[in-house]
C-alpha cells in the first residue's frame, strides 16, 4: 500500500523536496555525473539493490535520492526510488514528518529496541529486496558520533541483510557537505555535498552472527576507504 | 563447568564492552546487560560471539535473542557445555 502511494505522489513528493533543498541552497556539482554514473552501475539490470551510506545529518538518505536520480527516473524506475531505514523516533516526530516519511518510503526503525524488533526490520528489508526493489541503509547504525566514518561502533544489520539476499547488488554511497565537521540534525544552508558511489562485493566464508560481522566490516571498511578519498580530493569537488 | 566459572568467565568477557562500572561492581545474575550496564546493543553480537570462542559453543540467533541478563548467559553457556548424556 505505501509503496503504490509513494510511488503514485513520487513527481509532487520530489520537486516539494527538492524545493525545499534549492531553498536551502543546497548543491552537488557534480550531480550529473553522479546521476550517470549511477545510471551505468545501476543501469538495467533487475533485481534487488542494496544502498549502503555513511550517515552524519538527518536528511542524508534524502540528499543522496536527489543526488542518484532525477523525480522523473523515478517516476518510470520505480525500483530507483529507495526505501530507507529510518529511525522511529525521527519520522513520527509530528503529522507532517510522517506523512513525508510514508511518502518517502521509510521503514521505520526502533533503536535500541529488543533484538525481536530488529530481526523484524530485518525481515522486512529482506522482504523488499525479495521484491527486487532497493533500500538505503546505513551501516553504521546511526549517525556517526565521532564525525567520521566510524569503524570501531557500527552495527552488524547490514551484514545480515546481505547474507539473507545473498542476490543484492550493494552500492556504497559516500556522502558528505564540505563544511560538515560533526555529525548533526540539517546540513548549514548553503551546503555543498561531495558524492561518491562505489559497486561493492562483500563476501564471507562465516555463516551466523560472525558472517553479519564479517560482511558488515567490509561494508564500514569501504565506506571509510571512500571517506579516506573524499579528504583527499574534496577540493578537486567544488 | 560449575556457576561460579562460568560467572567469571562471563564478566571478564564482558568487562570490555560496559559503560556503567558502578553496576558492573556489584553484578549479580540478575543485572542486565544492555539496561544495567550501559553495553551497546550492537555490541552484544560481539559479547556472544567471543562466548563462542571462549567456551567452544555454537549460539543461534533465538539463544543470543534470550540473552538478557548475566543469569541468561550463564544458563545458556551451562546448558551448550553440559555433556550430551
Amino acid at each position: 500500500m505505501q509503496e503504490a502511494v509513494a510511488q503514485a505522489l513520487i513527481l509532487l513528493t520530489y520537486f516539494s523536496l527538492e524545493g525545499w533543498l534549492r531553498f536551502r541552497r543546497y548543491r552537488i556539482p557534480t550531480q550529473r555525473r553522479i546521476r550517470a554514473e549511477f545510471a551505468a552501475l545501476v543501469g538495467d539490470e533487475r533485481g534487488p539493490l542494496l544502498i549502503c551510506a555513511n550517515h552524519l545529518t538527518l536528511i542524508d538518505s534524502l540528499v543522496i535520492q536527489w543526488a542518484l536520480a532525477p523525480g522523473w527516473r523515478l517516476f518510470v524506475r520505480p525500483a530507483w526510488f529507495t526505501w530507507n531505514l529510518a529511525d522511529k523516533h525521527n519520522i513520527t516526530k509530528n503529522v507532517f514528518v510522517r506523512i513525508l516519511g510514508y511518502l518517502g518510503k521509510c521503514v521505520p526503525v526502533l533503536r535500541k529496541g529488543p533484538p525481536e524488533e530488529a530481526r523484524r526490520t530485518l525481515d522486512k528489508v529482506a522482504c523488499l529486496l525479495s521484491r527486487g526493489q532497493s533500500v538505503l541503509v546505513f551501516p553504521e547504525g546511526r549517525r556517526s558520533r565521532v564525525g567520521r566514518v566510524d569503524t570501531e561502533n557500527f552495527t552488524y544489520g547490514v551484514g545480515r541483510i546481505v547474507q539473507e539476499t545473498p542476490s543484492a547488488r550493494v552500492l556504497c554511497v559516500f556522502a558528505r557537505g564540505l563544511g560538515q565537521r560533526e555529525y548533526g540534525n540539517y546540513p548549514h544552508p548553503g551546503e555543498t555535498f561531495f558524492v561518491r558511489l562505489k559497486r561493492c562485493a562483500p563476501t564471507t566464508s562465516f555463516r551466523g552472527m560472525r558472517g553479519d560481522r564479517d560482511l558488515s566490516t567490509q561494508i564500514v571498511g569501504q565506506l571509510s576507504k571512500m571517506e579516506q578519498e573524499y579528504f583527499e580530493n574534496a577540493i578537486l569537488d567544488r | 563447568m560449575d556457576t561460579k566459572t562460568a560467572f567469571g568467565k562471563i564478566i571478564s568477557i564482558i568487562k570490555p564492552f560496559v559503560k556503567n562500572t558502578t553496576a558492573f561492581g556489584a553484578a549479580t545474575d540478575g543485572t542486565r546487560i544492555i539496561e544495567d550496564l550501559g553495553v551497546n546493543s550492537a555490541r552484544l553480537v560481539d559479547i556472544i560471539l567471543a562466548f563462542e570462542d571462549e567456551f567452544g559453543i555454537e549460539v543461534d540467533d533465538e539463544s543470543a535473542d534470550r540473552v538478557r541478563t548475566l543469569g541468561d548467559a550463564v544458563q545458556m553457556i551451562l546448558q551448550k557445555t553440559a555433556p550430551a548424556l
